[in-house]
């Protein structure tokens, strides 16, 4: 070939091509990607860099009618593992520095399989500086594990309340999946009792933080210093209509005793104290509940899960013989001066029903003061099954108080048609409806109802909707809201309540079943009684209100298994009733301002 | 004018300049990616001084009588040989190769010098009196000469410099007139070692494709099958050589054979190079606000991957400007290479051109994502005095030969 000389013409155009033919390759190639794909490059870039930290608004407080904090908020570390980047190799390590059990952090994560893997789990809540200054040491040896900083609840202000309050925990995935806009995997929610019904309220507006990482995710700085950062907003605060002492007797009163307390504002229908129990450790799900916490809660024999308050069901015995008196007397069948002599019992058909004692001749008042038994056998069949029945539901029996928990039961008001429902057309007898006046029988009532009941002859008949809130703090636009109470009218006359009422006058200040709990200052009004319990020892019932003339409180206290009502329940219901009205001198921390600003941070590492 | 003429008559403005200017690029570019950096910040004074050394080390060979590199040839191409195989003894371990003496606080490249031995001893070889490239044994000796240093670098080991050692072996040998059939024979077991990478089918087919072309050239039969030995002993020996080579080498092959095979190591630098470039738009972020450089998305930016700190923080502009100021480089080394007075000094020439431009085209291609990611530094910019000096000093001999391109003409 005439080309095969010492730097040929050939040769020479090979090279230059080839060095041409790259230039315009590269010019090309960067057209290409620095003016046609800069924006996709760009996002890119920004994506790379710009690490979005959503801020988890702090949760408003619940403080009570007097502005003391109830549930308050605390920042804590939270460790997190991302499933993607973790090692499994680190488990033993982590946790040994946790102190937690071994195979803890397998089943955290296993509990989350169904989210992504690059999603980061909460790992332990509430975790000590110790272990956060343990993984900044060895953060580099630690891939997929990373802390934050964020609020937690804080349940150190004396109280409990952990069947009012309810408890957050991290939002299930069902719920989740509708309600994708306002939530993030692994955000909390609200899951039972205020916390769930308020949770638009207390929840707030997350914030978002933007901050430069570099390649090996560190937080370099902040992004344009911050200007397009979204500010936390935290959740509103709710003021609760719950009086912190009352509910502290309450508490302390329950200590070793299984049963419940609701205690309202006759005439605002606001729920001063409001107890069931045994309680649980509301800190426990202020931490990553593992699934040893719930089964050991729900297997619990004494069911501290279970809201007694306002979803334990039962007949309410004596507590309930004012419904029959008061409809004896609105429906013109008796008078203060019917009377009925009590033998000690009331013989129907071949049935004896037994009175307590030998009470002789008693009238409506001295039967309520008393507690006969006798004069009512007889009594409930004159009014007739479905008046009785109409009254009781006058009452707020057999429905929901439509209280502002999530919890609550309706309980049960037998009827004719309810009778005929259960047992066929004939399949029952008038021997069913006697017992239903001494409130026995198939009778189920809420403590809730209870209260709802006393607060009615508090106020005669003039009541509002049970209720937890009070107010609360509109963050947004910083101004105090107050929640106007729903009020009603049963529409039953003064002239009725007046009678009852002093008869339940005198069951504590007369000769009655409750002198025991006498008090010249308080002047509390009540009924004892005693529920029958299929399943072991009678439970112990008070009902009342206070003070006589312009009551301030009702209150129902059912004690479980503690026999005769005026021996362990009338004593609490009168510490309840003096922790509301009588007020110390007790200087507490009113200051409201200072803790809702409860300042939170997090970090990202 | 007078004087301009003048000095341009005994002193190439045209490449001068444009080297100057990529220096000055490289060091801002360096200052940038070290900035505020924990342990690297150090890097821009250090390249400052052996950008003065550098200049210092081109001005010496430019005013050295040109005779002296003929000579220079033997002594500076065993010294070179000798200095790579004591850093296989005595160097130092730099992110995984041995390729470095350490004095005091600065490092050798042996590599680097032996550029400069290999270039003079090919030129000085292949010029030899009258020399028949087309003889077998004179080829023969031609490829040892390259070949030694590459197997002494690739025992480092050093691919990327291996093959720019293979480049200018192979272009040496080109220019100096070797028949198709010649470079048939240099050039096919290259082929069938690539074809090799991609599996035993694709090694088949290229030795099929040699048997066809071994008959297009109707070579004798002693010949023929002689070269189809060759090439499929270069298959097994590669397949042999590519065990030897580090598992990041291997993987490094493996990544540009299949880029998803490995997202998070030479792929993850890839994508984070083209990220930066591209995010870099037509006028760039600005000098110090590069995000991916300033955050450090690509490790040790200031070596292999400077090119991207350009891209990122003075944009398609930047990026432009300096592959033109390379291009002028070239075509001007192209335009000196006729110009030069002796076939010694053209292969010079076309040794630092060939140098040069595979350095370039393989950083850059692997900078914009068109080639594999193969560990060169870009010339000029890139940090590393060892390389500066010699790319410079072996400008300044360019620039020596231009000097005395009409003495004894």
């Amino acid at each position: 070939m005439d080309d095969n000389y010492f730097g040929s013409y050939f040769r020479r155009r090979i090279i230059f091509v080839i060095m041409v033919g790259f230039f315009a390759i590269s010019i090309t190639q960067l057209f290409n990607m620095q003016i046609l794909e800069q924006p996709s490059y760009s996002e890119k870039s920004d994506e790379n860099s710009v690490k979005p930290i959503y801020q988890t608004a702090p949760r408003g407080v619940f403080f009570d009618r007097n502005h003391k904090v109830l549930v308050g908020n605390k920042p804590s570390f939270t460790l997190r593992i991302t499933p993607s980047t973790y090692d499994k190799k680190l488990t033993p390590y982590i946790e040994a520095i946790l102190g937690s059990n071994p195979g803890y952090i397998d089943r955290i994560l296993k509990q989350n399989e169904s989210y992504s893997k690059f999603i980061p789990r909460r790992i332990a809540k509430d975790v000590s500086f110790k272990v956060i200054a343990w993984y900044e040491e060895n953060a580099s040896k630690l891939p997929g594990v990373d802390y934050i900083m964020e609020t937690q609840r804080d349940y150190s202000f004396g109280i409990i309340g952990s069947h009012m309050f309810g408890y957050t925990k991290e939002i299930p995935m069902e719920t989740y999946l509708h309600r994708k806009n306002e939530y993030d995997i692994g955000d909390n929610i609200g899951f039972g009792g205020i916390e769930k019904t308020y949770e638009d309220y207390l929840r707030g507006d997350k914030g978002i933080k933007y901050m430069l990482v570099d390649s090996k995710q560190k937080t370099i700085g902040r992004y344009k210093n911050g200007e397009e950062d979204q500010a936390t907003v935290k959740g509103d605060d709710l003021i609760l209509t719950i009086d912190k002492d009352a509910q502290s007797v309450a508490e302390e009163a329950f200590k070793d005793k299984r049963g419940a307390v609701v205690a309202i504002e006759p005439t605002t229908g606001e729920i001063i104290a409001f107890l069931s129990s045994p309680q649980y450790d509301l800190q426990d799900f202020a931490k990553v509940t593992t699934n040893e916490v719930w089964r050991e809660l729900n297997n619990n024999p004494d069911k501290p899960m279970f809201n007694r308050a306002s979803m334990s069901t039962f007949a309410p015995g004596s507590t309930f013989k004012m419904i029959s008196a008061i409809a004896a007397l609105e429906e013109g069948i008796i008078d203060t001066n019917y009377r009925v002599t009590c033998n000690g019992g009331f013989q129907f058909g071949d049935r004896f029903f037994k009175c307590l004692h030998v009470h002789g001749t008693v009238n409506v008042q001295t039967s309520i003061e008393k507690s006969c038994n006798t004069f009512y056998y007889s009594l409930v069949n004159k009014i007739g099954l479905d008046v009785w029945s109409k009254y009781a539901k006058k009452f707020g029996f057999g429905s929901k108080s439509r209280i502002d928990i999530p919890e609550e039961a309706a309980g049960i008001v037998p009827s004719t048609d309810y009778y005929n429902k259960v047992y066929g057309k004939n399949g029952w007898t008038k021997g069913f409806v006697i017992s239903l006046g001494i409130g026995q029988g198939e009778l189920n009532v809420t403590p809730l109802q209870l209260a709802q009941y006393a607060a009615l002859f508090a106020n005669s008949g003039k009541s509002a909707r049970p209720h937890f809130l009070k107010g609360y703090t509109d963050t947004r636009i910083n101004q105090y809201v107050e929640v106007k109470p729903q009020t009603y009218d049963i529409g039953i006359s003064k002239k009725s309540f007046d009678i009852i009422r002093r008869a339940m006058y005198l069951v504590v200040n007369g000769a009655g079943t409750a002198t025991n709990i006498r008090s010249d200052e308080l002047q509390i009004s009540g009924k004892t009684g005693t529920a029958q319990n299929p399943h072991g020892k009678e439970h112990s019932l008070f009902i009342g209100f206070a003070p006589f003339n312009n009551p301030k409180i009702a209150i129902a206290v059912l004690v479980e298994n503690a026999g005769f009502g005026s021996t362990i329940a009338a004593p609490i219901a009168r510490d309840v009733i003096k922790a509301f009205l009588i007020k110390g001198d007790k200087k507490e921390n009113k200051n409201l301002a200072a803790s809702t600003n409860i300042q939170e941070e997090q970090i990202a590492h | 004018m007078h004087i301009n003429y003048k000095l341009q008559d005994r002193f190439d403005l045209a490449i001068f300049i444009p080297m100057i200017v990529l220096v000055i690029f490289g060091l801002l570019a360096i200052y940038s990616s070290t900035y505020n950096h924990p342990t690297a910040s150090g890097n821009f004074q250090k390249q400052l001084i052996f950008a003065i050394i550098a200049v210092i080390g081109f001005f010496i060979t430019f005013s050295l009588p040109q005779q002296l590199f003929k000579s220079f040839a033997i002594p500076v191409f065993f010294m070179s040989l000798f200095f790579l195989l004591a850093v296989l003894v005595v160097g130092k371990t730099i992110y995984g190769a041995k390729s470095w003496f350490g004095v005091g606080g600065f490092g050798f490249q042996p590599s680097e010098l032996a550029k400069l031995g290999t270039i003079l001893m090919l030129a000085y070889w292949l010029t030899y009196k009258s020399r028949d490239i087309n003889n077998l044994l004179d080829i023969g000796v031609a490829l040892a000469i390259g070949f030694v240093p590459i197997m002494l670098i690739m025992l480092e080991p050093d691919m990327g410099t291996s093959i720019v050692f293979a480049i200018i072996t192979i272009s040496l040998i080109f220019w100096s007139g070797i028949s198709l059939f010649g470079l048939f024979v240099v050039l096919s077991p290259g082929v069938v070692v690539f074809a090799s990478l991609f599996g035993v089918y694709t090694f088949i087919a290229a030795l099929l494709l040699i048997v066809a072309a071994l008959f297009f050239f109707k070579r004798d039969l002693f010949n023929s099958v002689t070269v189809f030995i060759i090439n499929l002993s270069a298959g097994f020996f590669f397949d042999y050589a590519f065990k030897i080579l580090k598992p990041h080498q291997q993987k490094r092959i493996a990544s540009f054979l299949d880029p998803s095979a490995d997202p998070l190591g030479s792929g993850y630098n890839a994508l984070q190079a083209k990220v930066a470039i591209g995010s870099g738009g037509f006028f760039g972020k600005g000098f110090l606000h590069g995000n991916q450089t300033q955050l450090r998305f690509i490790p040790e930016q200031w070596t292999d991957f400077i090119y991207c700190v350009i891209g990122e923080e003075f944009g398609f502009l930047g990026s432009v400007l300096v592959i033109t100021l390379f291009l002028i480089i070239f075509l001007r080394l192209f335009k000196l290479s006729s110009t030069a007075k002796d076939k010694f000094s053209v292969l010079i020439i076309i040794g630092v051109l060939t140098l040069l431009f595979s350095h370039f085209a393989i950083n850059i291609g692997m900078n914009l994502g068109i080639t594999p990611v193969i560990g060169l530094p870009l010339p000029f910019l890139s940090y590393g005095g060892s390389s500066l000096l010699i790319n410079m000093v072996m400008l300044g001999i360019v620039m020596n030969i231009y000097r005395n391109r009409k003495l004894h003409t």
